[in-house]
């Protein structure tokens, strides 16, 4: 679109991140600002799985998040042979769901992301009405290669998409902050996606 | 899934269990029907894994007290199967293809290799790294009196792909088990001599086992010792430095201080010019994106023989999807991927090299460069 940007029109399908079965489809459009992020992003997608399964299966997670006696506390997800204990897969999730805001803030047309291991993870257990975590996440940044370290500080409260705060330094460059995409509606954004794993 | 004991009191509970199963689709392991379901009698059902929980709810609801049997039906069945035993005398005992070898496993792994199939490989020094460490390649050729083409594969360029060496061990250990009883193998090699370099990167590899994991470049001091590392894949002599680079030490791409500038680079290089002639195909495995490149990445024009180069690698990326399902986009790197300067695929196909290859394995990006064990043997094997 001369003078704005380049749009994208998308249409593809999901997977279950943990299971590679498939999820659903979605048709989206990406608008690229001229050089900047983040970019602006319409999607609707349709789920195979019943949403209300999805729901409670969420509403379960939060609860056992919600209700731990000791707060969640792990680090290198996965390991350096790949490896994830099985109860940590919930967090590397909940990890790779607050990544995908940072991720999509910072994409340009030209730049791109994707999570290259959960350095940590920490939880903060402050009351049971929402579940927060401090994460450091590695990103793999494309085409340069190089590797970006964020902190992410995640809050979830149950019916809402989760808040992310971060800030990312990779080696040469000034920390840059921001608070990633609290999704409004006016975005037109599904963003129930994002709640669930 | 689990497998769950029940023993029913009532006819109530009886008539709640022979619902669940039949509505659930439940496993019975005993009895056999749920007709023969009886108060006061043993009850085993294995539960699915997403039903688990569900299930067990509504046990409770239902006041139905049940004993977890089997806790994990799969772990089970793991254990029961006989393990793979390496009775083949050709391949050391006990090597484990199937996880992450370290840079001293895989040194011993040559000499072993070469030792018990003497008859078919023969280890090389093709040079040194910068830190002085000796990189070796096998060839796999059989006796005979007539020349034959070559086709050369290398490993590990960059250090954090752990999966591209793992790959290359895979190769050779299916070469050498199936060598007698596959007459595809046989025929194989009636023509053809393989050379493995099963890890060009030694002094990366090395590192990203011991300091930093997601280590990508080789370990050459820059700037007086305060950066380390050239991008080995565009530090080959195709179109240099031009794009796609920094020439900055500190970036992951960063080119060297002039093509050629590395020693592992040199001894590639070397070796391959010296045999250029005889070389057929250039085959250099890398992760992730599940991708099988062609030439360019430093431009758009494609090579002379596009046509074919593109033919050959949709075919392998057809077969190797018919194994798993597994699929790779195939084309030229500068279109489908990115550009780039410098990499030993444009430079193979540059001296003269007809089919010359990147391979990006598996996955697309959810475990990245840290692949788990498991995906070992499936990513081998699709793309064996």
């Amino acid at each position: 679109i001369p003078g704005v940007g380049l749009k994208f029109y998308l249409q593809f399908t999901t997977v279950n991140y943990r299971s590679g079965e498939d999820a659903g489809s979605c048709f989206a459009t990406v608008l690229y600002p001229k050089k900047r992020s983040p970019p602006t992003v319409n999607i609707k997608c349709t789920y195979t799985r019943d949403w209300k399964q999805i729901q409670e299966e969420d509403k379960r997670f939060y609860q056992k998040l919600t209700h731990q006696s000791k707060p969640i506390i792990a680090n290198d997800i996965p390991d350096s042979h790949g490896n994830i204990e099985h109860a940590l897969l919930p967090v590397w999730g909940l990890a790779v769901a607050g990544s995908s805001y940072i991720m999509w803030e910072k994409s340009t047309e030209n730049l791109g992301y994707f999570l290259a291991q959960v350095k940590s993870a920490r939880q903060q257990i402050r009351n049971s009405k929402s579940v927060e975590f401090e994460f450091i996440v590695l990103l793999h940044e494309i085409p340069t290669q190089k590797i970006i370290r964020c902190h992410m500080h995640l809050s979830w409260s149950f019916g809402h998409p989760p808040k992310v705060r971060y800030s990312c330094t990779s080696d040469n460059d000034q920390p840059e902050d921001g608070s990633g995409m609290e999704l409004g509606s006016d975005a037109g954004i599904s963003h129930e996606r994002e709640e669930n794993f | 899934d689990q497998v769950l004991h029940i023993v029913p009191e009532t006819l109530q509970q009886v008539q709640h269990l022979q619902h669940l199963c039949s509505t659930s689709l439940l496993d019975l392991w005993k009895p056999l029907l749920p007709e023969d379901i009886w108060a006061g009698h043993d009850l085993h059902i294995r539960v699915p894994a997403p039903l688990v929980q569900e299930v067990k709810d509504s046990l409770d609801q239902h006041m139905i007290s049940y004993k977890v049997l089997i806790p994990d039906v799969q772990e089970l069945v793991d254990q029961s199967m006989p393990r793979e035993t390496s009775s083949h005398r050709q391949i050391p005992e006990g090597y484990n293809y199937t996880k992450y070898n370290s840079m001293e496993e895989i040194y011993n792994w040559m000499a072993q290799i070469q030792k018990s199939n003497s008859e078919l490989v023969t280890q090389h020094y093709l040079g040194k790294t910068i830190e002085n460490r000796t990189m070796y390649y096998l060839q796999i050729s059989q006796p005979s009196s007539n020349a034959k083409k070559i086709i050369w594969m290398d490993c590990g360029i960059h250090a954090r792909e752990w999966i591209s060496p793992a790959f290359c061990q895979w190769f050779v250990k299916e070469i050498l088990q199936n060598y007698k009883s596959d007459p595809k193998i046989q025929k194989f090699l009636q023509n053809l001599d393989l050379y493995i370099l099963p890890v060009l990167n030694i002094d990366g590899y090395i590192y990203s086992w011991e300091k930093a994991r997601l280590w990508r470049k080789n370990r050459s001091p820059h700037m007086n010792g305060t950066c380390y590392g050239t991008d080995l894949n565009r530090n080959f002599n195709s179109s240099w430095g031009s794009v796609g680079v920094s020439y900055n030490c500190s970036s992951e791409i960063f080119c060297g201080s002039g093509p050629e500038s590395e020693p592992e680079t040199r001894a590639v290089v070397q070796l391959i010019e010296k045999k250029k002639s005889d070389i057929l195909c250039y085959l250099t495995i890398h992760s992730y994106g599940q991708y099988i490149l062609t030439p360019y990445g430093s431009t758009t024009k494609p090579p002379n023989n596009n046509e074919e180069l593109m033919h050959v690698a949709q075919e392998a990326a057809a077969a190797l999807m018919g194994k798993y399902g597994t699929s790779y986009k195939v084309g030229s790197t500068s279109l489908i991927l990115y550009s780039n300067s410098g990499s030993s695929r444009d430079w193979a196909h540059m001296i003269g090299i007809p089919f010359s290859y990147t391979f990006e394995l598996r996955d697309t990006g959810t475990h990245g460069f840290l692949l788990p064990p498991e995906q070992i043997q499936p990513t081998c094997e699709e793309t064996m």
